[in-house]
């Protein structure tokens, strides 16, 4: 089983270097999709030994995963594992969350709410825990988390959806479409640290009324 | 009335945009007779606003001034939904793009 570890990245030249380093310490080829950045993330993460593909334009973190995907199918790889890029999520867990896919899974979803989510801000939780509900209600999926971006995918599972969604919005998409398939996903603990660069980097609670909007207004 | 000529004066204005963008092929003739008929129109009931009060009364609004604002919010509501369907179209392209070069370049030092 080849596994390729997609980490899209924008202007995380400060991060992105010893996330990778981590990770190729760990075993694990990494696709670095630099994501229009106007810093050198991309240089950083050649000398961590990542392999770089760069949008010329920014196009939105999930634009930045279809484009690793399709360079997954390319170089035949048969897994992914969606990694972030601001050292949020822990290297050493990579191994976990891709496990249930050598057992019939074609999906697991990292969730920090069976894990630990440390110094999770409030709004934050709040917000998250909404999302949960309306993907309860959207996709009919009882996750215990949802917009985790931890997540390890059958190349062959990723083939039957499609992901239309640049921006955040993608992360929902995923989930209907693993509603729509029926595809046989499984949740598995991680640890998500929330430290101020991360808060810093990541989205804003309010976006998430830009992400209702992308779903609501497009296909 | 003053704002018969003032309305008209500015459409005609328009008009004559739309001839030049129509000499420099930056719209189509479809898009340029379209564009007439609406301005034509507007003239027309600018000049003679009877007209919509009579077609008003058959369509049952009181008011012709009613309908023509009616008639106006709905075309500004197409117009504005197919300006977003064309930008979001715009912005998927954009993306392929994008795609298509960072898998081409895959081996280029950046």
């Amino acid at each position: 089983m080849k596994t390729l570890v997609i980490i899209p990245a924008k202007d995380e030249q400060r991060k992105i270097e010893r996330v990778v380093k981590e990770i190729v310490q760990n075993g694990w080829p990494v696709l670095v999709v630099d994501d229009g950045s106007q810093d050198d993330t991309a240089l950083a993460a050649k000398a961590a030994k990542a392999a770089v593909i760069s949008h010329p334009l920014n196009r939105g973190q999930g634009a930045a995963l279809k484009t690793g995907i399709d360079y997954a199918i390319i170089h035949g790889f048969s897994q992914v594992v969606f990694f972030d890029a601001d050292g949020q999520m822990m290297a050493a867990e990579i191994a976990k969350v891709a496990a249930p896919l050598s057992d019939g899974y074609e999906v697991a979803l990292g969730s920090r709410f069976m894990g630990q989510a440390k110094s999770i801000p409030r709004l934050k939780l709040l917000t998250l825990k909404l999302a949960l509900y309306f993907t309860r209600l959207n996709t009919g999926l009882k996750l215990s988390d949802t917009h985790n971006g931890f997540q390890a995918w059958q190349i062959s599972a990723l083939k039957k959806i499609n992901l239309t969604q640049d921006r955040q919005a993608y992360a929902s998409q995923l989930l209907q479409e693993i509603s729509r398939h029926k595809l046989k996903f499984k949740e598995v603990p991680v640890t998500i640290f929330y430290t101020d660069y991360s808060k810093g980097k990541g989205q804003s609670v309010f976006n998430a009324f830009n992400i209702l909007w992308d779903l609501i207004i497009k296909k | 009335m003053l704002i018969q000529l003032i309305l008209v004066a500015v459409i005609l204005m328009f008009i004559g945009r739309l001839v030049g963008q129509f000499r420099n092929q930056k719209i189509s003739g479809w898009e340029f007779i379209g564009w007439n008929i609406i301005w034509l129109g507007a003239i027309i009931i600018i000049l003679f606003p009877d007209i919509t009060s009579f077609l008003a009364i058959k369509v049952g609004v009181t008011r012709g001034v009613d309908l023509v604002i009616y008639v106006s919010i709905i075309l500004v509501f197409y117009l504005l939904f197919k300006m977003l369907m064309r930008i979001e179209n715009i912005e998927k392209d954009i993306t392929k793009l994008c795609r298509q070069i960072a898998l081409r370049d895959e081996n280029k030092d950046n």
